[in-house]
């Protein structure tokens, strides 16, 4: 068990790094005046397009500026990120705690809502209420986001100005940048909180509800899918029956007996799901105006800022295998029949 | 849990996620913030120091807020100026400009304060042009002043190395001392007032070396010139000038930039406590923003103009003369090696074009007698747009009205076409692909108004309509190999001198991409820059405009814009020479 | 041979339940040849008609062979309707020029038609009966026509994703050792990598194009298959008759065919259904972020991505624009959601594991 995680320790830089050569393979089919598209960005600064491609060598060829890039990276540079204006690890630190807050706040109703909907369709197999649940949860994933996004944006902000978009209103944004604000976490609720102040948790709830409200509805199907099936495979179980030939009441059947089994692969799922909505919240950042790092990234792939995508993917990576290795490591934990072997 | 409290539980949930909304229920429609300007645009700043930035939405933060520059336009004219940092406009009746139009004398105003309770001086002024000439960074502004003071594009040589002889050159020609300053040019240059306006602005020199930047000799310069990112300068996201409004914060992770009043400001002091610049990409909420109050001035784009007319509370100013010409450009050489997409076969067999297809007069007549100015301005522009007859913008010195100009005209399109290479065109047929920047649609709105007519002509004319991501289209641009494209053109200072060399001269931003070299242009553009006398210089450029009538290798237009502000907001006014909204005289009240 | 007549024999068997569908489809069968106005458009485009006469033939086919699958399919209520969803749209789709006929001057049948270049969206009309998009493209044809480009890029995408999944997925699964540990690696990097972004890349390097957003949308794609090829061949590579076969002589490429893969064609298919939606949505992600099909090419994506500024709708009446969104939204939400079903009552009938009472 321990040589298997120590394993996968060691495969994380292998991946992160993997990451960033795939990135590079592909620029290899980019002109060199392609690769100059995030420096130059007005047609008053055509005229200079030569010179940049000779300052920041975008014409050298694609192994070169891979090197360049990893002697930086192993002097600790990270490169400059056009697109967020700043160092590529600066903006990761800017923009990832806001992500973050926002994922662990989707996180916990997907979880209770995916699994209570995929726990009474699994009871309830083939009646009414299997079939409306998975109905409804597939159908939020029938739509595009930003289209949930911004029927959300327009009806919770633009008639009830309910979850306005961005991190927190201007009043809180100013107090925030004063000096007299201390950032602990960064996560904006919990800091406000530590610095005692309710408005102001208030607030950054309110901003966070709307992109909340989106991620949940598009991610609870597969949750509640995983969650029924696998509910549907423990209560076939013999221990299942036995308990049930025993006499004991449906709900203490279900809740302490079968669910705690048909859990194994959701926590597994969970930390899947919790990596799945880093990476992939590009689009309810966008609509809803929310400084993360998925909008930054794909501002940047868009833009053709190298580092800053190469650093971005780079950190997401790292991420995702650090989600599968705790998802492994708890599914292990877990299932003792896994452990044994 | 039974079934009853799963739902009670659901229901407490529902009504808790509702309260939290709840508490920020809508205010109605008093004024919000009401000593704040917010401002959201669509796009970031790319740097907040004068000499680096070359990018509206980085220059409208800092110009005439933060730095001032000597002299500043008079109401809503780009042709006529009043003294901001200096006392007075120079001219030739009072001297500040030499007989041989050559130095400009500049009286600086006594007892300006910078932000930091500093006194300015001319030396600062001094400081202030040297900096922005010598940084110097790829890409930047600095050619601005470089150009007509020292008559270099460049001050480093083709190798990368500097050339200090420049910065000798350049001590002599600007000269300090007290309250005094003088320039003198390389060679006459009318535009050069128009220049100062926008482009003099002053930093606090003892400030600035404090923080660690340039120190004001040639010895320091080697770390000056060319910064390699934007946030090695030292004045990216902090400064120091004499403007109405002092650089609090530049936050890149809110994506805001934040200014507060100046009390010490040499005039009255600004009636607003706070501005703020914030960047929202995507129009819903910007819109959504501005309908909430929660934005003061929004930018909006041209398609999206009837989503904000008609909203409570929520004014739009149209048909603002701006300084913006965008063209339809017609590529003389067009380049094929390693294969062209956008010329089909690239053989005259109605498959395709020859490189040197537009090469032919005819041709440029008859696109330029077939395009329907009318209806793409009408569909495309929202009719907030006119035909410009030459680079020129209308309005400006030496626009000429009276120029003759194509106009719809089917059947002279139809001859011009008939007799480009004696009539083989207009038998064989052709096929091109037309460019536009992707995402822009009211550019793909011209491309397919031009296509519609061009293939009504004849059958055998065939038009395709393809939209470039920026990234693609440095690289067609560069290597010459768009067909036909549209884009659009910003005066870097109002100036007829700005336009015509983008557009006409053999080195210009698009003349060159285009192919078009003729040295007579060349020369009526340079003549044109150092004649000093007005009716002769308004001669010269009459000129020009005819000749891009006679030999046409684009198709311009001229939008105009509009601004979108809530209905507090006061004391706005515009200028096409202005990057954005001038702040200064700008409050809010009433609602 | 043998499954015509299986479908024969399964039509006279279940003829009585199918009359009514068979006299429904004589009935308008005859109608459209009788009409003059569809009769020419049928005879235009003949290639169409066949095409729906066949998948009017295999539909009733399908139902008619008796089959574990379909007696379940039928028990779920669900799976029914996806089905009935899916059917509908292959229609859509093979009908699209006779639905929707292009234009006789377009070089291009897929590029929408405008009718001038208006920025503001008109409303259903006689002449656009679902409306105009701004910039006046046909609502109508680009929804019919959208309907062929999102089983194009599904299936393209899905055949690619497939082909590299099965050949580096079985290569990994059959040869195991090392070549397992590098393949594996690789789809670790893959995968590691936020899917979206990737997509974004790689058409932000290759250029816009619809054909780019395939090729990008697959390289997203490919190591999830191979995975699941990869871990049925492991789990079948140990099975006996796999060793007999082995023991028989046989080449591994034939074990390969005859044996791993037929064994391992229900979780792809399972997989595939619900691929496709999912390949939908993230082509619509991509037209969000401007890197998607050009601006009046008839794809869904795009379509629902003209109509981002005019959801939230004209000031006072937030439903002014409703069928900017609500025509191509609707086209999505029924495709996807038809895939989703499908997909999830596959899953359902098909996992060996969830047989039997439950």
């Amino acid at each position: 068990m321990a040589t298997y995680i120590g394993r996968r320790f060691v495969l994380l830089p292998l991946v992160a790094f993997g990451v960033t050569l795939l990135i590079f393979a592909l620029l290899q089919f980019l002109a060199p005046e392609m690769r100059a598209a995030a420096f130059i960005t007005n047609p008053n600064q055509l005229n200079a397009l030569p010179a940049i491609i000779e300052k920041y060598g975008l014409n050298k060829p694609i192994h070169i500026q891979y090197y360049n890039w990893l002697r930086e990276v192993f002097r600790g540079n990270l490169g400059w990120s056009q697109t967020a204006r700043q160092p590529v690890a600066q903006a990761i630190g800017a923009f990832f705690p806001a992500t973050l807050e926002l994922t662990l706040y989707s996180f916990i109703p997907i979880m209770i809502i995916g699994v209570w909907m995929g726990t009474a369709a699994a009871v309830n197999r083939d009646k009414l209420i299997d079939h409306v649940s998975r109905v409804f949860s597939i159908s939020f994933r029938s739509l595009p986001s930003f289209v949930w996004g911004l029927l959300i944006l327009m009806i919770l902000y633009g008639r009830l100005n309910w979850f306005p978009p961005g991190r927190l209103s201007l009043e809180g944004d100013l107090f925030v940048r004063s000096g007299e604000f201390r950032f602990y976490t960064h996560l904006m609720t919990v800091d406000a909180l530590l610095n005692g102040k309710l408005w102001l948790f208030w607030d950054s709830l309110r901003h966070l509800m709307g992109p909340v409200l989106t991620l949940t509805m598009i991610s609870i199907a597969l949750l509640v899918r995983v969650t029924r099936s696998s509910m549907l495979e423990v209560l076939r179980q013999d221990y299942v029956r036995t308990a049930r030939a025993k006499g004991l009441d449906e709900d203490v059947v279900i809740n302490v007996h079968a669910r705690k089994n048909a859990l194994i692969p959701v926590i597994t799922l969970s930390s899947l799901t919790f990596v799945g909505l880093l990476g992939g919240v590009v689009i309810t950042e966008t609509i809803f105006n929310f400084p993360g790092i998925g909008r930054w990234g794909a501002f940047a792939a868009q833009q053709l800022d190298i580092p800053g995508v190469t650093g971005f993917a780079m950190f997401v990576a790292g991420l995702t295998v650090l989600g599968n290795l705790a998802a492994d490591i708890l599914y292990a934990y877990f299932d003792p029949r896994v452990r044994l072997q | 849990m039974n079934w009853r409290q799963r739902v009670m539980a659901l229901v407490v949930l529902i009504l808790a996620f509702s309260l939290v909304g709840l508490t920020g229920i809508a205010q109605g429609q008093a004024v919000k913030n009401p000593d704040t300007l917010v401002l959201v645009r669509f796009g970031d700043p790319e740097s907040l120091d004068p000499a680096y930035a070359y990018d509206t939405a980085s220059s409208e933060i800092f110009l005439w807020h933060v730095y001032e520059s000597l002299i500043f336009f008079n109401g809503g004219s780009t042709g006529s100026f009043v003294p901001m940092l200096a006392t007075e406009v120079p001219s030739v009746a009072n001297g500040g400009i030499s007989r041989d139009g050559k130095t400009y004398t500049f009286k600086i105003r006594p007892n300006v304060k910078f932000h930091d309770g500093t006194t300015m001086t001319a030396e600062d002024v001094k400081y202030s042009l040297l900096r922005f000439m010598f940084m110097d960074r790829d890409g930047g502004p600095s050619w601005i002043l470089l150009a007509p003071i020292l008559g270099a594009d460049v001050t480093r040589d083709d190798k990368g190395a500097l050339n200090t002889a420049l910065f000798t050159q350049a001590n002599n020609a600007i000269k300090a001392s007290g309250n005094t300053l003088s320039i003198t040019l390389k060679e006459p240059y009318a535009a050069f007032l128009s220049i100062m306006a926008q482009w003099s602005m002053t930093v606090n020199k003892k400030w600035a070396i404090s923080r660690g930047d340039w120190n004001g000799t040639a010895a320091g310069l080697a770390a000056l010139n060319n910064p390699a990112k934007p946030e090695d300068t030292k004045l990216f996201a902090q400064g120091n000038g004499t403007g109405p409004f002092k650089l609090v914060q530049w936050d890149r992770q809110g994506r805001q930039v934040i200014l507060e009043r100046n009390t010490n400001y040499w005039r009255a002091p600004a009636k607003l406590n706070r501005v703020i610049y914030r960047v929202v990409e995507d129009f819903g909420p910007r819109r959504l923003m501005l309908q909430q109050g929660d934005a003061d001035i929004v930018s909006v784009n041209r398609p999206e103009q009837s989503q904000v007319t008609g909203v409570p509370g929520v004014r739009i100013v149209d048909n603002l003369p701006q300084l913006v010409v965008t063209g339809i450009y017609m590529n003389l050489k067009i380049d094929v090696a390693g294969g062209n997409p956008d010329v089909g076969s690239g053989r005259l067999d109605g498959n395709g074009v020859p490189p040197d297809f537009f090469a032919d007069v005819n041709v440029r007549r008859g696109v330029a007698y077939a395009f329907d100015y009318a209806t793409a301005i009408r569909d495309c522009n929202r009719s907030a747009a006119a035909v410009n007859k030459g680079p020129i913008p209308q309005g400006m010195f030496g626009y000429n009205p009276n120029q003759a100009w194509f106009t719809t005209d089917r059947t002279r399109a139809e001859a011009a076409f008939r007799e480009a290479r004696g009539g083989q065109i207009w038998n064989s047929g052709f096929k091109f692909t037309v460019a536009f920047n992707s995402g822009n649609t009211t550019r793909q709105c011209m491309a397919q108004v031009l296509k519609s007519n061009l293939e009504a002509l004849n059958p055998k004319f065939k038009v395709d309509v393809r939209g470039v991501t920026w990234a693609q289209y440095l690289s067609l641009y560069r290597q010459s190999k768009l067909a036909m494209w549209i884009i659009g053109w910003a005066a870097d200072y109002p100036d007829p001198d700005n336009f015509v060399t983008p557009f006409m001269h053999s080195t210009g931003t698009y003349a060159k991409a285009q192919g078009y070299n003729r040295p007579e242009v060349d020369k009526l553009i340079q003549d044109a820059r150092n004649e000093t006398d007005t009716a002769k210089r308004r001669a010269i450029y009459y000129n020009l405009m005819k000749i891009a009538y006679e030999d046409p290798i684009t198709l311009y237009l001229q939008p105009t814009g509009f601004i979108t502000m809530r209905t507090w907001v006061r004391g706005w006014y515009n200028n096409p020479a202005f990057f954005g909204p001038y702040v200064y005289p700008i409050s809010k009240s009433g609602g | 041979m043998s499954l015509v007549g299986t479908a024969v024999r399964g039509v006279q068997t279940n003829w009585v339940r199918l009359r009514p569908l068979g006299a429904a489809v004589a009935v308008v069968v005859l109608a459209a040849l009788v009409l003059p106005a569809t009769r020419d458009r049928l005879l235009r485009y003949p290639l169409s008609t066949a095409g729906f006469i066949l998948v009017v033939l295999g539909v009733i086919a399908f139902w008619a062979i008796p089959s574990d699958l379909t007696k379940r399919m039928r028990k779920n209520p669900l799976s029914v309707a996806g089905f009935l969803l899916i059917v509908f749209f292959v229609a859509v789709a093979v009908l699209a020029p006779i639905l929707a006929p292009p234009p006789s001057s377009s070089r291009n049948a897929y590029l929408i038609p405008q009718e001038g270049f208006a920025s503001d969206p008109r409303p259903p009309q006689a002449r656009h009966p679902f409306g105009t998009t701004e910039g006046q493209y046909d609502l109508y044809y680009g929804i019919i026509w959208g309907t062929r480009t999102a089983f194009r890029v599904s299936l393209v995408v899905i055949a690619i994703s497939v082909a590299v999944g099965l050949v580096l997925g079985g290569i990994s699964g059959y040869y195991g050792g090392r070549i397992d540990e590098l393949v594996m690696r690789v789809t670790d990097i893959f995968l590691a990598f936020p899917g979206l972004v990737l997509a974004v890349v790689v058409v932000a390097v290759l250029g816009r194009s619809l054909d780019n957003v395939m090729i990008a949308i697959a390289i997203v794609n490919w190591p999830v298959y191979a995975r699941l090829l990869r871990g049925d061949i492991l789990g079948v590579r140990s099975r006996d008759f796999v060793e007999a076969a082995r023991a028989m002589g046989g080449s591994d490429i034939r074990i390969i065919f005859k044996h791993v893969i037929p064994n391992s064609i229900y979780p792809f298919l399972v997989f595939g259904s619900l691929d496709v939606g999912l390949i939908v949505l993230t082509a619509a992600a991509l037209s969000f972020l401007g890197l998607g099909a050009e601006v009046g090419y008839a794809d869904w994506g795009m379509l629902i991505n003209l109509s981002r500024n005019w959801i939230l709708g004209a000031p006072g009446n937030p439903f002014a624009y409703w069928y900017v969104v609500i025509f191509p939204g609707l086209a999505i939400f029924l495709f996807v959601l038809g895939w989703n079903l499908l997909g999830d009552a596959f899953r359902d009938i098909l996992d060996p594991r969830l047989r039997g009472s439950g």
